[in-house]
């Protein structure tokens, strides 16, 4: 009992010492208080947006968005980057331009999706999609490449068919990179939907909620905005991916837990 | 230039000409309107006119001041942090609760407040670069400093080295793979936040701004052009300066196996 104390007063204690210079600073620093509020501020804001379910609406809004692109770029990536990782015209022909294609941030074609797509839901869901779908062709493409020749060969030996060894050997000697490739993909399409949001001006979604409290100027909302984003990432990465993990990898004895 | 070499070019050469050819196809089939989706010949003299009249220089050159000024203070504050975090128990105590909870928050979910914050322009679009790669950069160090093989330490002590020896002979050289791969990562979470930052934090130059300013004038030539100066550029980063830096250092000890491709 003691000890589980001791520790939540450790991990508290950073954010203690952050609150503490954040008021002082919002006291005494140059900023007026309307862009730099103070910590009860942004308590009482926080605890108003959510009993009054605002900040519930919005962000399931962007939840329902997020899961909607992230089972599009998962569909699209891991087919594309079995295809790619089995087959040497496709590598030759598709990976080049996924290298290329990769580094190429999303929000960029955001202005181009809007003038093809409207304004709206559309648009969002498919830029997120599509910009979350390249780390995991990528790390699916790695995955495939990755499993060790020996056990594809030992399986054909025992007369293991095509079907047979795709479903038994490939994909699951390929899951951790897949995995991983989710992991990311599902971390890069958060953040690009959050930006798209501001730029394909949807009705409901954290990030419009944060682009239009500027024009209020309710610096306040934009800050316990930004609070429940983080939060919802932080819960995205450790819930979702490490329970997949632990059921699926670490059960099989391809990872450590 | 051997054949080895020059193979995975032409072959990245013929699928780019390849898919400037569908492109062509699907610009011409009528589809969209030819607004919309501008032929490559359109987008080559869109980007040809603008690199001859210096604009899109100029546009890459603002770009490209703002991420790596964003870029390096990042790195000049990330890695120390994550030594210190690496080597202190008490450093790290109070850093990681900071770095889990900030480093899931998108960077562009800051930009409204750095806009009311820092005004528009340079210095909004440079504390988001900054936001964005210092964590990928902390967080990779850290682990780097953490991984550093017990053995060595242990046995560099025995011979005597001090303190200074110890983490200049052994324990930065022993965690430069994973700090290159933070600064690898945050560059990548840098160039995607200079062109959002770009795109609402509006300046009037950069390659974001550019891209959000010709959609007010439907000029889609303008924004295929400077999308593929983005990503030329982010390519050229990652194949001309980080991956020959691996190659010299970490891929030389034989610390990391090269990764081809």
């Amino acid at each position: 009992m003691r000890r589980a104390l001791t520790s939540f007063a450790e991990a508290a204690l950073p954010f203690i010492v952050v609150g503490i210079l954040w008021q002082a600073f919002s006291l005494f620093g140059p900023f007026p208080q309307k862009l730099f509020p103070h910590v009860e501020t942004i308590v009482a804001t926080f605890i108003r947006l959510v009993g009054n379910g605002i900040l519930l609406i919005h962000a399931s809004s962007t939840l329902l968005r997020l899961i909607l692109a992230f089972f599009l770029a998962a569909l699209i990536g891991v087919g594309l980057g079995i295809i790619i990782g089995r087959y040497q015209w496709a590598e030759d022909f598709l990976l080049p331009l996924v290298s290329i294609g990769n580094p190429i941030p999303g929000l960029a074609y955001a202005p181009l999706f809007v003038l093809w797509f409207g304004l709206g839901n559309l648009p969002a869901v498919l830029l997120v999609a599509f910009a979350a779908a390249f780390p995991i062709v990528l790390n699916t493409w790695t995955g495939v490449k990755a499993v060790k020749e020996i056990w594809i060969r030992a399986a054909q030996a025992m007369g293991a068919q095509d079907r047979q060894l795709f479903w038994k050997v490939v994909l699951p000697g390929a899951l951790p990179h897949i995995l991983t490739g989710l992991r990311l993909g599902l971390a890069r399409a958060w953040r690009v939907l959050v930006a798209v949001e501001m730029l394909t001006s949807v009705r409901l979604g954290l990030g419009w909620l944060i682009f239009g409290a500027r024009e209020f100027l309710n610096t306040d909302v934009m800050l316990a905005g930004i609070a429940v984003i983080g939060l919802v990432g932080f819960l995205l990465e450790k819930l979702a991916f490490q329970k997949l993990e632990e059921l699926t990898l670490v059960r099989w004895g391809m990872m450590e837990a | 230039m051997n054949r080895s070499r020059t193979r995975p070019v032409v072959g990245a050469l013929c699928s780019v000409g390849l898919a400037c050819l569908i492109w062509e196809a699907f610009a011409r089939s009528g589809l969209f309107a030819p607004v919309l989706a501008p032929s490559v010949v359109l987008i080559g003299s869109a980007l040809g006119r603008m690199v001859l009249s210096g604009a899109m220089v100029k546009h890459a050159l603002y770009t490209l001041y703002r991420v790596l000024f964003g870029f390096i203070l990042a790195g000049a504050v990330g890695v120390p942090i994550g030594i210190l975090m690496g080597r202190f128990r008490r450093v790290e105590r109070f850093f990681l609760p900071l770095v889990s909870v900030l480093m899931p928050i998108p960077s562009l979910a800051w930009v409204p407040v750095f806009i009311l914050w820092f005004g528009l322009g340079n210095a909004a679009t440079i504390a988001l670069v900054f936001y964005a790669a210092t964590f990928p950069v902390i967080y990779n160090t850290w682990t780097g400093v953490r991984s550093v093989n017990r053995l060595w330490i242990r046995s560099a002590e025995a011979m005597g080295a001090d303190e200074k020896a110890l983490f200049r002979k052994v324990i930065l050289p022993g965690s430069l793979a994973f700090v290159i791969t933070g600064l690898r990562q945050a560059f990548a979470r840098a160039w995607i936040a200079v062109v959002g930052g770009e795109m609402i934090a509006a300046t009037s130059w950069g390659l974001g701004w550019v891209i959000f300013d010709s959609k007010e004038f439907l000029n889609t030539d303008v924004m295929m052009a400077s999308l593929a100066v983005i990503g030329i550029i982010g390519f050229a980063f990652e194949r001309l300066i980080f991956y020959p830096i691996e190659q010299r250092t970490v891929a030389r000890w034989g610390m990391v196996r090269a990764v081809k491709g």
